[in-house]
């Protein structure tokens, strides 16, 4: 069985750890730091740095020494306008729908810069567990939309790993403390990062962790305390007529919230402390009282979404049993004091808030190689999907805080005599407009078979997976046919976008990446066609029409035809042909399996009666 | 297969809200993709499949109102909560003329008080109706009754819920004002 790992990507810093012997440990980097800073230097020789070492770099070097890059996953440029002025980065201008940093001349995806980072601590396992790995469990905030999981697996893909789970950081938390132990009860994770704040609420029933709400904001960490520091001390200086406040330069920037970082940390165990800027001879006190104020603003923002899970948990504040605390802001005195008075409750802070999500993915990362399988967690989606509808209404198909796997089905139809095409527009957020909601993707239902209009009846079935990342198929009711569907991301990369950028990534060379994806393709051909055998042996078989029994063996030989080829492109076509004639089947099966699964429950219900 | 079969029960509104729970962990614990992640792409997608239809059928027979909805729509009806219920139709005027003057910012804490008292006593009548007329669905399945009493009965059930939805919408636009959605 290969190793998984657990991978907490954070914004401020990450992390990898793994399950051995059922006990989670993080492993550390080469210089045994457990946390690697999210920051990546690169030089003018195109080499490359991670870590501690590239966080050295930032006050000297800011424009080529990249942080935070988890605040740009998923995003288009209008989305993160109003930080950009106190960032030191060069944006392209070809960043409408995915940010691109231009670092010396050549242009940079959010994804690609976090697989710097996934392949930093990939090598760090290596080296600590002495085997190649592959596979692992990456974590991202609960209140991460589509496009932002989307883009976290698309990093992991990139840095030449098998993303098997995307898991929210504050249920992987939970996992971590060991609160199973306590066989009913319910729980509240408060998680406060570097760059987002998620609040989660769980209820525990005997080894299932089940997440009953979830909220948060992806855009509120320890980075606006830093801002919010900067913001007064520029506007110090500029009153004192030492550095112009309006548009600072990028190395003025980074020394200035290198001090305020400092400070930050050090007035969680004093009463005050010293901001030092050495190149502007800047100095002053800043005491806990008058911090306090300045952040207050802050982490009333985070009460908002707790209030609101709790409300949709259907809980009020005291009936919750046990509060955890997640992510380095959570150090801080106020926010432990402001979470306190909300719960009624102390919170737990008894493991390190930093490595806490690490450890609770590589928790995960067992669960899923069949270590631990007492233990199951049930999460939900933090947005609710929807669909464009005539006026530019959003229609709502599956609401937030469904459990995952969830999926809906819908109906679409033609509006003109002999339309061959319908257009479809998925959104995620809780607003009743589509302007005001996020926009997913545009699907196009292709090839509809031309009738009258409103005649076509055609199925769409919207799933969104364990990982929170949506899929669609479709199907004409009239002719079984299954729709072929072109999926365009709004925010995010496309297929062939992805797999451009694994060539180009440092550790493959053209030819390598080439055979892997034949390999790939063959693999999960041989998959497909040793289920179809089985499927073909099964009795839901006899419940086929001959034309679909027809297709499956037509798909059948076109794919081992495809596969004596080194096409990969033409392989997974073929296998997507197989998989789509086989659809039906699979169903069938599936069902008989969970009415048998029924049967067999109810029996053994009766024999302990 | 249709989320009273996912759960192994007859198609009645009455539930066990706990049995519901302790069989939706049960069946969880047997297909969910968590224990599927090292088995073939076909499997794990089979796993992914089934394990969204148990976590739809929970979704929407664990919650009293989704439940009446779904029921009816296996019987091809429709609640329709934006139609003004014909037994309403004089209170219900008066209600929404109040509700402007609500949203016109014209109302005192004491009248949106009573205006919501007025309307949350609306809703529990209806409520109240909605469960009646359940169980008496639930005796007809149970009983075996005949075709055509069981549609009239579903029939008057779609419009409990008509009802009963409408004033829910009610309530909602006095709770979020400019919330409504038309």
């Amino acid at each position: 069985m290969p190793k998984i790992v657990g991978i907490d990507l954070g914004t401020t810093n990450s992390l990898v750890a793994i399950t051995e012997d059922g006990t989670p440990r993080v492993i550390p980097g080469s210089d045994g730091s457990m946390l690697v800073p999210s920051v990546i230097y690169f030089d003018e020789a195109g080499q490359l740095v991670v870590g501690n070492a590239a966080k050295e770099k930032m006050v000297e070097r800011p424009k080529n020494t990249i942080f935070s890059i988890k605040r740009f996953m998923g995003k288009g440029i209008e989305d993160v306008r109003e930080d950009l002025p106190l960032l030191p980065f060069e944006v392209s201008p070809e960043s409408e729908h995915i940010i691109r940093l231009k670092i010396f001349g050549r242009d940079y995806t959010p994804p690609e810069l976090s697989a710097i980072i996934l392949r930093e601590l990939k090598r760090n396992a290596e080296a600590a567990l002495g085997e190649e790995i592959q596979n692992a469990v990456i974590t991202v905030p609960a209140y991460f939309n589509d496009a932002q999981r989307q883009a976290t697996k698309d990093a992991g893909r990139i840095a030449g790993l098998d993303v098997l789970r995307i898991v929210n950081e504050p249920t992987a938390a939970s996992l971590a403390y060991g609160l199973d132990k306590r066989n009913q009860g319910t729980i509240a994770v408060y998680d406060f990062g570097g760059g987002t704040f998620d609040i989660s609420i769980l209820k525990l029933s005997e080894g299932i962790f089940e997440v009953l709400s979830t909220s948060g904001d992806t855009h509120l960490g320890g980075d606006d305390i830093d801002e919010a520091l900067i913001r007064l001390i520029l506007r110090e200086l500029g009153d004192a007529g030492a550095a112009p406040s309006s548009s600072p330069s990028a190395r003025l920037l980074a020394a200035v919230r290198n001090a305020v970082n400092k400070a930050k940390e050090d007035l969680s165990a004093s009463d005050n402390a010293d901001i030092l800027v050495p190149s502007l001879q800047y100095k002053r006190t800043i005491t806990r009282a008058e911090f306090n104020s300045l952040i207050e603003p802050i982490i009333e923002r985070t009460l908002k979404p707790c209030r609101q899970a709790l409300q949709d948990a259907g809980l009020k504040p005291n009936e919750i049993d046990e509060i955890v605390m997640v992510g380095g802001s959570t150090r801080i005195p106020l926010v432990r004091q402001r979470v306190q008075e909300l719960f009624g409750r102390v919170p737990h802070t008894e493991l390190n808030p930093d490595e806490v999500v690490a450890l609770g993915a590589a928790v995960q990362a067992d669960i899923l190689a069949g270590g631990k399988r007492d233990m199951l967690l049930l999460d939900v989606t933090p947005l609710s999907l929807g669909i464009e509808t005539m006026g530019g209404v959003m229609s709502k198909i599956i609401p937030r805080n469904s459990t995952i796997p969830a999926s809906a089905t819908e109906m679409f139809t033609t509006f003109i005599d002999g339309q061959t095409n319908v257009k479809i527009h998925v959104l995620q957020g809780e607003r009743e407009l589509v302007k005001d909601s996020r926009s997913l993707a545009q699907f196009d239902l292709k090839d509809i078979p031309p009738m009258s209009a409103g005649m076509p009846r055609i199925e769409v079935k919207f799933l969104i997976d364990a990982d929170g990342i949506l899929s669609v198929s479709a199907q004409e009711q009239r002719t079984g046919k299954y729709q072929s569907i072109e999926v365009k991301p709004t925010y995010g990369l496309t297929d062939e976008q992805v797999e451009q950028m694994i060539l180009e990534s440092f550790e493959y060379a053209e030819a390598d990446i080439e055979a892997r994806l034949v390999i790939e393709a063959r693999n999960e051909a041989e998959t497909v066609l040793n289920a179809t055998v089985k499927g073909v042996a099964d009795e839901q078989y006899a419940n086929l029409t001959d034309e679909e029994k027809a297709e499956i063996t037509a798909a059948s030989k076109n794919l081992r035809e495809a596969m004596k080829t080194s096409n990969h492109p033409a392989i997974r076509e073929a296998i997507e042909r197989l998989s789509s004639s086989t659809m039906r089947l699979a169903e069938l099966i599936m069902n008989a399996a969970i009415s048998k699964a029924l049967k067999d429950k109810r029996v053994r219900e009766i024999e302990n009666d | 297969m249709d989320y009273f079969e996912v759960f192994g029960l007859p198609r009645v509104l009455g539930l066990d809200l706990r049995g519901l729970e302790k069989t939706f962990h049960e069946l969880s614990r047997r297909y969910h993709p968590d224990y599927f992640s090292t088995a073939p792409a076909s499997e794990k997608t089979q796993a992914v499949r089934m394990t969204a239809l148990l976590n739809d059928a929970y979704r929407t027979l664990r919650h009293p109102i989704r439940r009446v909805e779904y029921l009816l729509s296996l019987y091809g009806l429709k609640s329709d909560g934006s139609k003004v219920p014909q037994s309403l139709l004089m209170e219900v005027f008066e209600i929404n003329e109040q509700l402007d003057e609500v949203k016109a910012g014209r109302a005192s804490i004491e009248e949106i008080d009573s205006l919501r008292a007025q309307i949350k006593q609306k809703r529990e009548r209806f409520d109240a109706e909605l469960q009646q007329e359940s169980l008496a669905w639930d005796d007809m399945v149970k009983g075996g009754a005949a075709e055509g009493k069981q549609k009239d009965q579903l029939a008057k059930l779609a419009e409990i819920l008509s009802e009963s939805s409408y004033i829910r919408n009610l309530e909602n636009e006095l709770e979020n004002p400019g919330s409504r959605n038309h």
